[in-house]
């Protein structure tokens, strides 16, 4: 019958979507890995830098490298920019997982989906 | 510098899990594993590189603090054009301590530093080689069941 028929090819076509938007889930869950990678990298890079730095004395003489030169920076001030920077990462990554979160979930629940149309498709196959 | 994957969920899988899984799952399992391998042998790799890194610029150092002060020395500004130049102060040096930042150090400071760094990475090296070496029996235990298995299901005669 032709309406089981065009039934069939819609939920085809549902599937279809659906897988779409399943491996664009599963894309940007992967940038988000990469993501959070670079930035727990930064993190811990510029955690050891302000251990380097608690460790110095006062007087102790900082420089920044800020593209081809070299600038001399006051030490309470280079702990505050790296201690600021450490905050900003922080932040990013915790909104970068709470991000995943939400994207796996949505995941689950495309599964779920795509897996109920699979087992519409076959029931309409097994009645035609 | 090595820090621990967090989000990482840890399977802990034992033998008896292995002998139950299908074909196809310990194959997953094992090529799983194996990918994790390689990519713990590339971060062990990288420790090692930054570590005689290190103790180069150790080396470096130790050896700078013997010569005298206004010795001649020939200095590099490109790869391949070095200017004649004197020693000026053999007593401070400029570390870079990442993310752009430099210290002035006295030369025992940067020596210090140098040590200090080379102990951060050899404890995360050994670390390191724990979890590798932990991951590479579960490979090979995953393939001795796999390779079982196959025999099993295909019987050569």
């Amino acid at each position: 019958m032709s309406s089981s028929s065009t039934a069939l090819r819609e939920l085809q076509r549902d599937l279809e979507n659906k897988a779409n938007d399943l491996s664009k889930l599963q894309k940007d869950i992967a940038k988000n890995h990469q993501v959070r990678k670079k930035y727990t990298i930064q993190l811990g890079e510029n955690e050891l830098v302000l251990k380097e730095l608690d460790l110095l004395n006062e007087d102790a003489n900082v420089y920044k490298l800020i593209g081809p030169v070299l600038v001399k920076q006051d030490l309470a001030e280079a702990n505050a920019n790296v201690r600021k920077r450490i905050e900003y990462i922080s932040a990013e990554l915790k909104r970068l997982d709470s991000s995943l979160q939400d994207l796996e979930e949505k995941q689950h629940s495309k599964r779920e989906a795509i897996l109920k149309v699979q087992q519409r498709i076959q029931a309409g196959k097994a009645k035609a | 510098m090595a820090s621990s994957r967090g989000a990482g969920s840890q399977q802990v899988i034992r033998m008896a899990d292995l002998e139950k899984m299908s074909l196809d799952q310990l194959k997953a399992v094992k090529e799983q594993a194996d990918l994790e391998v390689n990519l713990l042998q590339d971060s062990l790799n990288n420790i090692r590189t930054a570590t005689g890194r290190l103790e180069n610029a150790s080396a470096a150092l130790h050896d700078l603090s013997l010569r005298p002060q206004g010795k001649k020395m020939l200095v590099p500004l490109t790869a391949s054009l070095y200017v004649p130049g004197t020693l000026d102060d053999a007593d401070n040096v400029l570390v870079d301590i990442g993310t752009g930042y430099f210290v002035e150090k006295t030369m025992a400071e940067g020596k210090d530093y140098c040590e200090r760094k080379i102990n951060l990475l050899k404890s995360n090296f050994d670390q390191l080689v724990e979890v590798a070496s932990k991951k590479k029996t579960l490979a090979d235990e995953t393939g001795v069941v796999l390779q079982a298995k196959m025999k099993q299901l295909s019987p050569s005669s």
